[in-house]
């Protein structure tokens, strides 16, 4: 937990890897996800680089594996697991492995090419077939001696004659069914008449050799006179890609053929059958080797990819790479190239170099902070060694949501959802599931059962579940007592449909509620229906009943929830000023705790903690008994501002207005401190060092790089672009050039927006009110519309009863829908705007990038 | 959807558009060629293609690797695009895709008979088709003895029918007839097309029509520059010129009678379009006719895409797309045959 406050020390190292052990240097830290490596070789374009080649040979090989994959996706085998650890392979192994896949490619194509060339021969047979079997309209000797139809006999001249030694030729075969009408088109207009061709559908439906779908083909019988037509008939067919086949005259023949044709088929559907073994076999060892060759290819393209991003020294001995790497880390860096260059017999050094950039942000989480974590850094990644606003929002993110989601019964539905999630997180279906929705909910399980525990909390303070009070404890009103005080008549209840409870007499109020706010809140209460003295003793038992027909609630519970606002926000924004503190201190820019945050704190606490002082000041100081009389914080506040008071407002303390005169005047005080302290800090200090340079640098060898760091983080916290930066410290010989404008101008823009931002902040805060408000009231017309209505029915039970059932799942239904989902979602969103914007811009900068080691994990995922 | 095409352009096509027009940003930028042309091998020039949005489509293609190979894939994957579009799209920009697919199945027809003449097998002039203007029929053209029996058993169904109506003969197809047939198609091809844009209007017709009517004028000019010295007399050398474009009637006229090219430099003299066409010609870098053709027709489709809630830019991508596809080859060509001096030579795709 202790590294969450603020990023690890992470620093820049410099790895000499002789050449012979690089490759096992990089795998082996590949392995274990230490270091960052920079490119050192920006300016070098991709296949000029020293690895290119070795890259491209993995290419290759992936592109084999992604052949191979293909395949066995294709025989709708699934593909295992990689199994164990899968080191890198070493660079020999390349060569032995591509042989192997190759080896198992090409034998793979040859079996399939000779398992396809089999289908395809199968194919033509059963077409053949096909064909044979169909019954072409009258036989076609008939067609012959009898003329194409005999209605047409008369017209046509006598068979003796010149046409007589003209015989009826036929084509048989099958065309695709899409096609079957063009080709019936075509045959008609380009040998008009000379021909007669039937068209039919296959009686089965055949498998594609190619795709294996099953498609109907369609057969034709073209009968035609005269050898040029055939040549013509015989050139549209090919264009048609349509199979053709020799079509006997002879009844007998066809059938001796078609059983011929039937035996042929089984000899090869049994050779088939063969080769599918063969080729069973052939995938079931790509399915050994490819996962297992898939990481190894993968791991050791990332190697390469990450040696190329290493210069070569001058001697050309060793690479020479350049990682950053956090402190904690370098033993075990140190460790790993020790024994993994020692196996080559030389030795991989690393050690630690100054650099002049931002060092990457490294925050190391847990599953229970990582969710946290990932909210700020949604944000922004925090700058190197920035105070991290992460661990506050472990508790302030839950909370916050909380104040607006407040209620017992949904936080606890919200509270058993994240603990189902939180109890099953190791199982290794609910950690692989791919939906995505699902991923975000399972992924902040911690920050929802946080949620959850905290509405619990927030729902007993406000006392309500799903939208009912809950009466743990008696209430401290008691409506016997107003009632035999005042002597309530029958009469006078009649007439009287809005009764008051007095707090001032005795015996109505007893005491505050022990926790969170009274069932029986009201001072003004209805009476349901006419005015019974039989009811009478009903409420004083059931005070729940009566709490929710209280007219005045809502107006008590805005004042209180208002205030309540207020008092959060104030404190939360303090919160983060004083964060700043730390800040301050760890980049040793005290000028800026006395110039900055003292200022602001004293700006936010005069004014706006003033004003919660006041809130509570009233709460415990000004009792019911001068509820007539009671000052307005509202008008106060105002007046203080405008230096003068209101005769009909009573002063809440003595000498109240001489402690607000001198608050503003102190806080009005700050604001040219804060323009102006700064810069003119920063000058002064700029003038005394040109003005004696050398003895300032000479001195502090050390001390330079944390100067450095506190100059370049300070312009990091006012939201500098980097060119600014390094006009302001190039670091190194040269002082920098002071562009006291500048600087200027970001103060006064930094000013502008903390004063207008106490005032626009604290409005923000009022989000919380509004949005428990919302949620409240929203429960509650939910109950009233649909649960209240079921319960009032009457009528026979049973009928009452199935409808309830109804009822509540409706109730059921829209209270996860709309009150869990959707007032969640709004809560939520809500909350992460006061941490992103009302919180963190008083101290996080939010500039920085993170450390993302080169690392093996993907791969073996 | 005469007055208002801005209203209602998008209900129909604008999906179509917004593809086109994120096809046309991924066009090789001046960067890409400019890389491509330090390539050392095919295999450099296939690693600079993959990080543009060509992507991995060379990477099914078994080694060595040809030009002809990387040809193939580029049109397969033009062809992949223009198909998306003209399966998604609605009258009448379907008519619009089905005009475009015109012109390369007169091509493939025309070589198709070409390839029987010459007694070539089918298979191997199907390869060099275009897929663009690929149609069932197609292998059928070779049966066709004369014109008409080409038009009456092969092509009466396809969308070429309609320009057919001007060059039935019964004359038997030789060579010479065949270049006559592809020429009158093409030029009622290229007046059908014109008019079909025209009656459009809109914005269609703004930019359609002076890209087709630069088309026609090309046309003129290059079916001029071909005939010198063949035996094609000068009336029928204008019955082939299209009449859409900017020389009609007087230019066409004046151009059926030229000799020599500087005959025909003097007639485009009069047409301040082709006036400075032709003065680039031979100048610096020895540019021919067709490269500043290509240029001025690459400049046109660039700019077609300035304006919106129109269907030139689909004719504009697809040629713009043509235009980079020759440009890879030339420079694939000049890599593979190592004859560098000419690389830089391809027309640049602003």
């Amino acid at each position: 937990m202790g590294s969450m406050f603020r990023s690890e020390e992470v620093v820049l190292v410099q790895l000499f890897l002789p050449t012979a052990a690089a490759y096992a240097c990089v795998s082996q830290l590949g392995e274990l996800g230490l270091v960052e490596f920079r490119d050192l070789n920006e300016s070098v374009s991709a296949f000029q680089r020293r690895f290119t080649v070795d890259i491209r040979r993995c290419e290759e090989l992936e592109k084999t594996f992604t052949f191979l994959e293909e395949q066995v996706r294709r025989a709708g085998l699934a593909l295992p697991p990689p199994e164990g650890r899968l080191p890198a392979p070493p660079p020999r192994d390349l060569l032995r492995i591509q042989e192997e896949t190759e080896r198992l490619a090409q034998e793979l194509r040859d079996v399939q090419g000779n398992h396809q060339a089999l289908r395809t021969q199968l194919h033509q047979l059963q077409l053949h077939s096909a064909v044979l079997q169909q019954n072409h309209g009258p036989p076609p000797a008939a067609a012959h001696t009898d003329g194409p139809s005999s209605e047409r006999t008369p017209l046509l001249p006598p068979r003796q004659g010149p046409h007589q030694d003209l015989r009826v030729n036929f084509v048989a075969g099958a065309v695709e069914p899409r096609k079957a009408a063009a080709l019936e088109r075509l045959l008609w207009r380009a040998c008009r008449g000379f021909l007669i061709a039937s068209f039919r559908e296959a009686d089965r439906q055949l498998e594609d050799p190619l795709t294996g779908e099953p498609v109907t083909w369609m057969t034709f019988l073209i009968s035609y006179w005269g050898e040029q037509i055939g040549q013509k008939i015989r050139k549209i067919t090919d264009c048609f890609h349509c199979y053709i086949f020799p079509f006997l005259e002879e009844e007998a023949a066809r059938h001796g053929t078609l059983q011929q044709l039937q035996q042929q088929s089984q000899e090869l559907q049994e050779v088939l059958r063969e080769t599918e073994g063969f080729l069973s076999q052939v995938l079931g060892q790509v399915q050994q080797l490819l996962p297992r060759g898939l990481v190894q290819v993968h791991k050791m393209k990332a190697v390469y990819l990450a040696l190329n991003q290493c210069s070569v020294s001058s001697t050309h001995k060793c690479l020479v790479a350049e990682a950053w790497c956090a402190t904690q880390d370098l033993p075990a860096l140190q460790q790993a190239l020790r024994e993994s260059s020692s196996e080559a017999g030389v030795s991989a050094v690393a050690h630690r170099i100054s650099s002049r950039d931002m060092p990457p942000t490294l925050i190391r989480t847990n599953r229970f902070t990582a969710s946290f974590q990932s909210i700020v850094d949604a944000y922004g990644v925090g700058c190197y060694q920035e105070v991290n606003p992460a661990p506050y929002t472990i508790i302030t993110f839950p909370f916050l949501f909380a104040v607006m989601f407040g209620d017992v019964g949904h936080g606890l539905l919200m509270f058993l959802f994240a603990l189902a999630m939180v109890l099953a997180e190791n199982r290794p279906a609910v950690r692989t599931a791919q939906n995505e929705i699902w991923q975000t909910f399972f992924g902040g399980r911690y920050l929802l059962l946080l949620m959850g525990l905290f509405s619990i909390y927030t729902g007993f303070i406000y006392n309500e579940c799903f939208s009912r009070a809950t009466t743990i404890f008696p209430s401290g009103w008691s409506v016997a007592a107003m009632a035999n005080q005042s002597g309530w008549s029958d009469a006078f209840l009649s007439h009287h449909p809005l009764l008051t409870l007095d707090p001032n007499v005795t015996g109505v109020f007893l005491g505050p509620y022990p926790f969170g706010i009274d069932p029986l809140v009201p001072s003004l209460f209805c009476v349901p229906g006419t005015g019974d003295s039989q009811h009478l003793p009903g409420w004083a038992c059931h005070h729940h009943q009566v709490w929710s027909l209280a007219t005045n609630h809502l107006s008590f519970l805005n004042s209180f929830k208002m205030k309540m606002s207020v008092i959060l926000g104030v404190t939360h924004m303090a919160f983060g000023v004083l964060l700043g503190v730390f800040n301050h201190v760890h980049f040793r820019q005290g000028h800026r705790l006395l110039l900055e945050t003292m200022p602001e704190l004293i700006f936010l606490l005069g004014l706006f903690g003033y004003l919660v002082f006041l809130v509570i000041y009233k709460w415990l100081c000004v009792t019911v008994t001068h509820a007539a009389s009671a000052p307005s914080i509202l008008i106060h506040f105002i007046n203080m501002f405008l230096f003068s008071s209101s005769p009909t407002n009573q002063p809440l303390y003595s000498g109240q207005e001489v402690v607000q005169h001198a608050l503003v005047v102190l806080a009005l005080a700050m604001v040219p401190v804060l323009l102006l302290g700064t810069p003119l800090y920063l000058l002064h200090r700029w003038q005394r060092s040109r003005h004696s340079p050398r003895p300032a640098v000479g001195q502090q060898d050390n001390n330079e790089d944390k100067a450095r760091c506190v100059d370049s983080s300070d312009a990091y916290e006012k939201g500098w672009s980097s060119d600014e930066e390094k006009a302001r410290c190039p670091g190194g010989e040269e002082e920098a050039e002071f562009v006291a404008s500048e600087v200027l101008m970001h103060q006064a823009i930094h000013t502008i927006e903390f004063c207008l931002g106490c005032i626009s902040n604290t409005a923000s805060y009022l989000r919380l009110w509004a949005l428990s408000l919302a949620h409240a009231q929203l429960s509650e017309v939910l109950w009233a519309m649909v649960m209240r209505v079921g319960l009032r029915m009457c009528g026979e039970v049973g009928v009452v009863s199935v409808v309830l059932v109804l009822v509540f799942a409706a109730f059921a239904v829209m209270t996860v829908a709309i009150l869990l989902v959707m007032e969640g979602l709004s809560a939520f969103l809500h909350a992460l705007r006061l941490h992103w914007v009302e919180f963190q811009n008083k101290f996080y900068a939010g500039t920085g990038y993170k450390l993302s080691p080169f690392t093996f994990a993907i791969q073996d995922e | 959807m005469l007055e208002s095409a801005e209203l209602y352009f998008n209900v129909d096509h604008g999906y179509l558009e917004g593809l086109v027009r994120g096809c046309k940003a991924s066009l090789l930028t001046q960067q890409d060629y400019i890389n491509l042309v330090q390539c050392e091998t095919l295999e450099d020039l296939k690693i600079h293609l993959q990080t543009t949005d060509y992507g991995n489509f060379l990477a099914n293609q078994t080694n060595p690797l040809t030009v002809s190979k990387i040809d193939t894939e580029m049109r397969k994957k033009l062809c992949g695009e223009f198909d998306y579009f003209r399966n998604h799209s609605l009258e009448p920009l379907s008519t619009f895709f089905t005009y475009m697919t015109c012109s390369y199945m007169i091509d493939n027809v025309i070589l198709l008979m070409n390839g029987a003449l010459q007694k070539k097998s089918v298979k191997e002039i199907l390869a060099k088709c275009h897929p663009l203007g690929r149609f069932t029929e197609m292998e059928a053209v070779n049966i066709a003895e004369t014109t008409s029996d080409l038009f009456n058993a092969v092509l009466v169904e396809t969308p070429l029918a309609p320009f057919f109506q001007d060059c039935m003969s019964e004359n038997t197809l030789d060579e010479l007839n065949i270049e006559l047939l592809r020429n009158k198609l093409y030029k009622s091809y290229l007046e059908a097309f014109y008019k079909f844009c025209k009656n459009h209007g809109d914005v269609t017709a703004e930019i359609m029509c002076p890209i087709l009517e630069f088309e026609a004028d090309r046309r003129a000019f290059i079916i001029t520059l071909n005939s010198f010295g063949t035996e094609l007399s000068k009336e029928d050398r204008e019955t082939l010129y299209p009449t859409c474009g900017k020389l009609h009637p007087e230019g066409l006229r004046l151009l059926a009678q030229v000799e020599d090219f500087d005959q025909m430099k003097r007639v485009a003299d009069h047409y301040g379009v082709y006036k400075p066409l032709f003065e680039a010609v031979g100048g610096n870098g020895g540019k021919t006719l067709e490269d500043v053709f290509y240029e001025h027709e690459v400049q046109m489709n660039v700019l077609a895409f300035n304006r919106q809630f129109h269907y030139g830019v689909f004719y504009a991508y697809v040629k713009l797309k043509e235009q980079e596809m020759r440009n890879v080859v030339w420079i694939a060509e000049c890599i593979s045959q190592r004859h560098r001096t000419k690389i830089n030579s391809y027309i640049p795709i602003l």
